[in-house]
């Protein structure tokens, strides 16, 4: 070490701390956060785990994409303009009913051509006449989308000239031969269905990012631990401000990531056609509060995981009793219906999945589920409460493990 | 009346049934650069982080300037825990900047005090590095750059000279002296007796969590009756122990012993010529290990 004497003035002693209140609190504690984002987003690992998330969903809506306009576009070879304008009218039709088909007809020459196309598999099915009839030729099995719209329509149009070369009225002798089939409750079965689709995907998306930041929360309080560097950080700051700063990182980052993820989400539910099940998002509001208070209540339980760990080895054997309660908040929430859904959507972090799955389905109304919010929030600041007091007790104990009934009555090392 | 900026009253901690720290009251004055001595489980480290507030203690308490000893004042003291803690995986600098923020500087201060402490440690073209590459000696020398990167106005450094080579310690050594220079109090624990008695102006030592002894070097080595060497060139066996003078040890030509006054010591150096040709006779000075073993055991 060189060390030569510095034109260092002489100590003068502090007239006033520089900031006091919650000024300097709030400070120390954005300070504690940026760093712990600022260290996360040059890990490799997490760098790797997000591109990793992007691309399976960027993929899973490519080949999503890729399938559905596969498979929505249907190839009728034909060989007349009276087929041509059959295809049409079938294809009119469902737009009619609300169905969006794409029957498309392709021209060939003759008959046998537009079979051959169908044998080349450049068609679906070949619509010819034959004996003064249509005849429609396939290849190995009955597409679904002609057997619903074109057959029908075909037969109708078949009708329709039968009646006229026979004189008949068809306007009159079809006349109210269609019953009408309306529906009490239309939307029922797909809230249903969203309903559980929506906690399937709100579910995981917790599950995930709770497991991935908790145990990266765990590690990095058990690192400072190891590296001793808590000693320093605890003469510097209160060891409150601390953990709450590191909970605040990691929170904004797993929203960041959540945010990323549902955006994402959406626009390859527009992008592959399925803008209809955006309504499946308007949950995804209150899912995004109980996901913050979620978060944050377990965050906090996950740096107690961290504190009572003196080397990073030792998580694997302090964080079980998290592990079953993160996998029991997602099976409960997924799995849960009737008077268990509506029990559990008011239990304190179990509410997280089952409140906003019970709101997409319309089982729940706004008041009820701020009322399930605030008994979360009540419970995950006695959480927080608890778990400070047992990092603080576990923090300063870096030479042995702590058992979770010593850091609760440990009078602080 | 020197101008005592730290003082502990009574400073008391138990761990269970066991007292670390027994009632202990010391201070360090600005300017001061105190040694902190004592066997393993003294009370040492125990104490240093109940002055950093890492610790709390179980009893009485811990003055800054006269009042009592705040978060917001122990901001600025600076720390070296006695296990080094850096964050292995960060690289340097930005890590100084961090401890200095936390510290209390903003960031444009503690971007330039980091640089200043990484170019005075020989350190500028390390400062992206991550810590763990570094040497073991250049870890040190980040360690100690934060804690003083915040200009802190005490500095409590536990066993800052542990693992350092030579040049080291008289680098840490003449960091200490520079920053006492300034009005910075600073006290540090060590075993090295030798190394706390060339660096400090005052000493403490601790056993079983009480001092039992404090003062500078040289109080300590005069604490007690001052004994005496004589040598001569004749036996000594005129020589016994009265009311004016006690024979400690006598071997040959020299004795050790003490004097009820130190005036004796004319009439004694006479009564020694009588008899012959002195060589000498002097004070004995013990050696700090010395006392030490004797105001700990």
């Amino acid at each position: 070490m060189t060390v030569e004497t510095t034109a260092d003035p002489p100590v003068q002693p502090a007239a006033e701390p520089e900031a006091t209140g919650i000024g300097r609190r709030s400070g120390v504690i954005r300070l504690v956060a940026a760093h712990e984002i600022q260290v996360k987003l040059r890990d490799r690992n997490f760098l790797i785990s997000t591109g990793v998330l992007v691309l399976l969903l960027v993929a899973s809506f490519g080949v999503q994409f890729y399938l559905t306009k596969r498979s929505s576009t249907t190839t009728i070879a034909i060989s007349s303009s009276a087929g041509q304008s059959a295809v049409r009218q079938a294809r009119a039709e469902a737009h009619a009913a609300g169905i969006s088909i794409d029957l498309k007809p392709a021209q060939y020459a003759t008959d046998s051509d537009a079979v051959h196309a169908v044998r080349q598999k450049k068609a679906a099915a070949a619509l010819v006449r034959r004996n003064d009839a249509w005849t429609l030729v396939g290849l190995s099995s009955k597409n679904d989308t002609i057997t619903t719209w074109l057959v029908p329509s075909l037969q109708r149009q078949s009708v329709a000239d039968n009646a006229a070369a026979a004189g008949v009225d068809l306007g009159r002798l079809s006349r109210n031969t269609t019953p009408s089939y309306t529906l009490l409750d239309p939307n029922a079965g797909r809230n249903e269905a969203a309903s559980r689709i929506s906690a399937t995907v709100f579910g995981l998306l917790f599950y995930l990012a709770v497991l991935v930041f908790g145990a990266a929360i765990a590690q990095s309080v058990v690192e400072e631990k190891q590296n001793r560097v808590v000693e320093i950080l605890a003469s510097a700051i209160p060891v409150r401000h601390l953990l709450i700063g590191k909970i605040l990182g990691s929170t904004v980052l797993a929203m960041a990531q959540l945010v990323l993820v549902v955006a994402l989400g959406l626009l390859g539910l527009s992008i592959t056609g399925h803008a209809g099940q955006l309504a499946l998002v308007s949950g995804a509001g209150w899912f995004v509060i109980f996901f913050l208070i979620g978060f944050a209540a377990l965050a906090c339980m996950w740096a107690v995981v961290g504190s009572l760990a003196t080397r990073s080895e030792d998580i694997q054997s302090t964080s079980p009793p998290m592990t079953v309660l993160v996998l029991s908040v997602f099976l409960i929430g997924i799995l849960a219906t009737g008077t268990t859904l509506k029990v559990a959507s008011y239990i304190p972090l179990l509410s997280t999945i089952a409140m906003p799955t019970r709101l997409v389905s319309g089982d729940a109304s706004w008041p009820q589920a701020l009322i399930s919010a605030l008994i979360a929030v009540l419970a995950a600041a006695g959480i927080v409460r608890l778990a400070e007091r047992m990092y603080r007790n576990s923090l300063m104990q870096t030479h042995r493990r702590m058992h979770i009934r010593d850091a609760l009555r440990h009078q602080e090392a | 009346m020197p101008d005592s900026l730290l003082a502990t009253h009574q400073l008391t901690r138990s761990f269970g049934a066991h007292r670390a720290v027994d009632a202990l009251s010391l201070q360090v004055n600005a300017g001061e650069i105190v040694g902190f001595i004592g066997g393993n489980g003294a009370g040492k480290t125990t104490t240093m982080r109940m002055i950093m507030g890492v610790l709390s203690p179980s009893g009485g308490d811990i003055t800054w300037r006269g009042a009592p000893a705040t978060e917001q004042v122990r901001r600025r003291f600076g720390y070296m825990p006695e296990e080094r803690g850096l964050y292995p995986k960060q690289p340097v600098l930005s890590q100084l900047i961090y401890f200095g923020r936390l510290q209390g500087l903003d960031g444009r201060q503690a971007r330039t005090a980091a640089g200043q402490l990484l170019e005075r440690f020989g350190l500028t073209c390390r400062a992206g590095d991550k810590v763990e590459s570094l040497s073991l000696g250049n870890q040190q020398r980040v360690q100690i750059a934060a804690a003083v990167i915040a200009k802190p106005e005490l500095l409590i450094l536990d066993e800052p000279f542990s693992g350092l080579d030579p040049a080291a310690i008289d680098s840490m050594t003449s960091l200490l002296r520079e920053h006492a220079a300034r009005g910075v109090g600073v006290l540090f624990s060590s075993h090295q007796l030798e190394l706390v008695q060339s660096v400090c102006d005052r000493l403490i030592v601790l056993a079983r969590g009480r001092i039992v002894a404090d003062g500078t070097p040289a109080e300590l080595q005069r604490r007690g009756r001052t004994r005496y060497k004589l040598s001569v060139g004749a036996p000594l066996d005129w020589l016994d122990s009265s009311s004016r003078v006690q024979v400690c040890a006598l071997e040959g030509h020299s004795a050790i012993l003490t004097l009820s006054d130190a005036r004796d010591a004319d009439a004694l150096l006479r009564e020694a010529l009588r008899h012959g040709p002195v060589y000498e006779l002097s004070e004995v000075v013990p050696s700090l290990a010395e006392i030490y073993r004797e105001v700990a055991a």
